[in-house]
């Protein structure tokens, strides 16, 4: 028996997760829906040294925040599913809207690889990415795709792979929000951390930042814990 | 010459615009937020036409506003 493991691929609209869903699954996905919601959700697995690799292809989102179903689904999927590794696809040549998932993604603590797709086109519009330092500022792999010709598939792969057995270069990253905030954050955050089964559920400082934005759907969830 | 702060529903299509602040509730606020559009964003307004969508270019993007929303953005052309 193959080896299992689960990764779900995230991304802004528009930013080419399907076509890395194609380009990984081949013709072995199928399409389905997540039970009572009718946002697209598909799934599909290949073969990767030995390992049998469930994809989760979620709908596009720009944020995580819980304001929109498609959101909702992403980040529930992520939060209680916990996959084994995040494929966050970004779309180059809009790096800057594209960054703003990664963030939040970095902030749930997802085990992340990161996706530079199109990058030929961000390339023509004049746009130089430096690729060696991205991986230092972002704490996680960045692997450069032109996914439309199946380029970087391969480095794709490997990254994912060694992002699951621990082999890649991780570093966390700990967005600071200001001395003000911060004093409220770490608050909660140790408020959390003692509580076995919060912590166990969420990582502590991205709930605690949640709560301090008065998250609707953190709030409703938590709502019996406290 | 002094700058005008208006709404973002009254600037001319071709115009270009720096957004002052939204004067929302707090999801919109943050809605807009997440799409890039926050106070010293400049942006370009590409169509405006009385009934119709408002369309924005901002960060290398467009998006489209409704006017209603429009009337919450207060920029300065």
């Amino acid at each position: 028996m193959a080896k299992e493991f689960t990764i779900a691929l995230a991304g802004n609209p528009n930013s080419g997760k399907t076509t890395v869903f194609n380009n990984l699954t081949g013709a072995r996905q199928h399409v389905g829906n997540w039970p009572g919601v009718t946002v697209e959700r598909k799934e599909g697995s290949y073969l990767y040294q030995g390992y049998n690799v469930k994809v989760v292809d979620l709908p596009g989102v720009y944020s995580l925040t819980a304001y929109s179903l498609d959101e909702v689904v992403a980040r529930n999927f992520i939060v209680e599913e916990k996959p084994d590794v995040v494929v966050d696809i970004l779309d180059s040549s809009n790096l800057e809207r594209n960054l703003y998932l990664t963030v939040q993604l970095i902030e749930l603590e997802a085990n992340l690889v990161i996706a530079l797709n199109m990058l030929d086109l961000a390339k023509s519009r004049g746009y130089q990415i430096d690729v060696n330092r991205l991986p230092e500022l972002l704490g996680a792999p960045v692997v450069p795709l032109v996914a439309t010709r199946k380029e970087g598939n391969g480095e794709l792969l490997k990254e994912i792979v060694n992002v699951f057995e621990g082999k890649a270069a991780r570093k966390k990253i700990k967005l600071y929000y200001g001395s003000e905030l911060e004093e409220h954050i770490t608050g909660l955050e140790a408020l959390i951390s003692g509580d076995e089964e919060l912590s166990y559920q969420f990582p502590p400082r991205w709930l605690a930042i949640k709560l301090l934005e008065q998250d609707k759907e953190v709030l409703q969830k938590i709502g019996g814990n406290l | 010459m002094v700058n005008q702060c208006m709404p973002l529903a009254m600037v001319s299509p071709g115009e270009v615009a720096t957004v002052v602040g939204v004067r929302a509730g707090w999801g919109l606020t943050r809605r807009l937020a997440d799409m890039g559009l926050v106070p010293g964003t400049t942006l370009r307004v590409t169509n405006s036409q009385m009934p119709g969508p408002i369309v924005i270019e901002l960060r290398g993007s467009k998006l489209v506003l409704g006017h209603g929303i429009a009337q919450k953005i207060m920029v300065e052309v």
